[in-house]
């Protein structure tokens, strides 16, 4: 569905069916240079499974419009006001990699807004290199497939995948190709600067960690300290993945999160 | 930094992972139509697209998708979805994009069946193509209208071996908002692998080189994934809501993979193109040696094309490789490992001549393919472009004394010497 926010068209993806307001709600927050299609294999799945599905496209990413928003508590403060738009009092909030930054600090600031956290390969700091910061700017394409290439697990360099005849890196690159110029470079700074390690000790509500066995972007060994700072938390890690676990492993992502939602 | 592997890495592996159950290195035949659902919601899942996975082997099947993703590999694109031929993969893939009323745009040089289907069969259905001559872009421009969906051609034409220069014709598609599908049979994803330039969409007939050995018939559309189906309103099955799946949006839901997407929505789903699971594993098994083929292939082809030019029997030699040919330098730009293995040539003493030299070579096989491990001849005006008019043959380049040679692998000289006893025996006509 399509949506005015801020003055600027907004998609938010809602799996093919519109929401009803009586279900659960369940927002979808992507990572950086990503959109909703980061999590095709769970906006479907989840909506089908009675959920009420959000998962919006940040100004300039995907199918919506406007700039990039510059850093993870602006995200934050979007998210928030695109849930008091679509009358929501509060929702699970699923966060991946970037997504979980935004996700932990919306947590923080309106703590009632966040039921639980689902966040899926992130960590306290996500830390980004000179050389990739560089290249956002000064060669988007390279820098998107330096992004592609370290963030698939060893599978997706053999070209796994869940959907037959899809290429995992080669769908990253479209994707991400397809967002404004300005998004990528937005997006890294965003999460360069921004430190949870604070806020995430003082989130009350109920957290699950999935974590990617190889993920190269945010180590397992952060997302494990990440887990360990909340107040309630649990943890998974996922085998033969790499940092794109929504896509490169769907079915085990879905089953965590539901156990972790009945 | 993560390895991303080569293109000759990628030929071995892509798309496999060792059998999680039994081990199986090689790519385990799955000859089965249907898939037993675990549950009822499982069921529901895979119908919706909610979950990647099979249901029915019309529609995918696991040893089929291994062959996909390894296409997909090699091409540098974002999909693949095989079909039971390349004409297979050029109909479903034309008819996913066309209804009544729209327009092709089609290269004049293009092999026989895919010049009947766009001239003769698909305006019984109200689609009409204008033909081009693919070197002169002012006419590929005039013939657009704002009906026009695709432009399709050959990147190496067939049989006339004329070079579509691909960057500048994306530049054209993409200023227009049109679809740009090649058949990249002839070039294969090791000559060039063209979504890097522009291209859209892809058809391999995967009987040729991508299978080699000529046990099995396939073809592939692999999605370049980088049409920007949303800047026009011109692809409303793809943009707008889809009668299948309760009204689903391609291009809201699956982006980059939209016309994938609808491809295995409808044109597997209700025409049912599909490729067997045995000749998906031949394919797998040619493809597994594409690199190393294409370079003997490229290698022979040159040793070959110095023994016709220097053979005083001989009238002509088309190849985009010889410096006479007219895109000699593009060819070389384009095609830096070479401009494929197809020559053609006339023998001095026309059609007679021509046949007498087919009927007398007993290493090469004539017969109607291309692409083979073995070296071919056929003469195209008799048999390959038999049924299509006099003005399109003229137009696709094939002139009466034309033979097709397609280079195959064998040592070179036992080529030339069936050759040279050919070229003698038409030389006493």
């Amino acid at each position: 569905m399509k949506l005015t926010v801020n003055g600027h068209s907004t998609y938010i993806s809602t799996g093919g069916i519109k929401p009803s307001i009586d279900n659960q709600a369940i927002i979808f927050l992507p990572g950086s240079g990503q959109s909703h299609l980061t999590f095709v294999l769970q906006t479907r799945f989840f909506a089908f499974e009675g959920y009420d599905v959000y998962a919006p496209d940040f100004p300039g990413h995907g199918l919506s419009k406007g700039n990039p928003l510059e850093t993870i508590e602006e995200m934050a403060d979007w998210v928030a006001g695109l849930m008091a738009q679509c009358n929501l009092k509060s929702a699970i909030i699923v966060g991946h990699s970037q997504g979980c930054l935004v996700a932990m600090s919306l947590a923080h600031k309106y703590p009632d807004l966040a039921e639980k956290l689902i966040l899926i390969a992130g960590a306290l700091q996500i830390k980004v290199n000179d050389h990739l910061l560089d290249k956002s700017n000064s060669s988007l394409p390279l820098a998107i497939a330096m992004m592609t290439e370290w963030g698939h697990g060893r599978q997706g360099h053999f070209f796994a995948a869940s959907q037959p005849g899809h290429s995992l890196l080669g769908i990253g690159r479209e994707l991400m190709m397809a967002n404004a110029q300005d998004a990528l470079p937005a997006d890294l700074l965003a999460c360069n600067q921004f430190d949870a390690t604070n806020i995430a000790a003082e989130i009350e509500a109920p957290v699950l960690c999935i974590l990617a066995q190889d993920d190269k972007m945010t180590p397992v060994k952060l997302g494990i300290k990440m887990s360990d700072t909340f107040k309630n938390s649990t943890c998974v890690t996922i085998a033969q993945s790499g940092h794109m676990l929504p896509i490169e492993k769907p079915d085990d992502v879905n089953s965590s999160i539901q156990k972790f939602l009945n | 930094m993560s390895h991303k592997y080569k293109f000759d890495t990628l030929s071995l592996h892509a798309g496999q992972t060792p059998d999680s159950e039994f081990g199986s290195r090689a790519v385990p035949i799955h000859q089965t139509t249907s898939y037993v659902f675990r549950d009822t919601r499982h069921a529901a899942a895979l119908y919706n697209m909610e979950v990647g996975g099979h249901l029915y082997s019309r529609i995918s099947n696991p040893t089929v998708a291994v062959l996909e993703q390894r296409v997909a590999a090699l091409d540098d694109a974002a999909a693949a979805t095989a079909t039971s031929s390349g004409m297979a993969a050029l109909f479903s893939a034309l008819l996913t994009i066309c209804s009544a009323g729209d327009h092709i745009v089609a290269s004049s040089q293009l092999y026989g069946a895919n010049v009947n289907l766009l001239k003769y069969t698909l305006p019984r259905f109200g689609i009409h193509t204008t033909f081009v001559d693919p070197t002169n872009h002012e006419e590929l421009k005039s013939a657009i209208t704002e009906k026009t969906k695709i432009f399709f051609s050959e990147i190496i034409g067939n049989p006339g071996l004329v070079i579509l220069d691909v960057d500048a014709v994306a530049k054209i598609c993409q200023e227009h908002s049109i679809l740009f599908m090649v058949d990249g049979t002839f070039n294969t994803p090791y000559l060039m692998a063209p979504v890097k330039n522009g291209v859209n969409i892809i058809i391999h007939s995967l009987t040729k080189w991508m299978g080699g050995h000529g046990v099995a018939i396939g073809g592939v559309v692999v999605d370049g994934g980088n049409f920007d189906w949303g800047s026009t309103d011109k692809f409303p099955t793809i943009s707008e809501p889809h009668y299948a799946m309760d009204n689903i949006n391609f291009y809201e839901e699956f982006g980059p993979v939209a016309f994938t997407a609808k491809f295995r929505a409808e044109a597997m789903y209700n025409f049912g193109p599909c490729l067997a699971p045995m000749n998906a594993f031949h394919i797998l098994q040619g493809l597994e040696t594409l690199p190393l083929r294409m370079q003997r292939h490229i290698e022979n082809t040159q040793e070959l094309l110095q023994f016709l030019t220097s053979h005083e029997q001989i009238s002509w030699v088309r190849h985009p490789s010889l410096p006479e040919h007219p895109q000699h330098e593009l060819a070389a730009e384009m095609l830096p490992r070479g401009a494929g293995s197809i020559i053609t040539f006339g023998i001095k003493g026309g059609r007679d001549a021509g046949k007498k030299f087919i009927e007398t070579v007993t290493l090469s096989s004539h017969l109607a393919n291309v692409g083979d491990a073995k070296t071919l001849v056929i003469h195209p005006a008799s048999t390959t472009h038999s049924h299509i008019d006099s003005q399109s043959m003229l137009s696709a380049g094939l002139t009466d004394d034309m033979i097709r040679l397609s280079v195959g692998l064998e040592d070179i000289s036992d080529i030339i010497s069936d050759f040279e006893q050919g070229l003698k025996a038409a030389s006493k006509l």
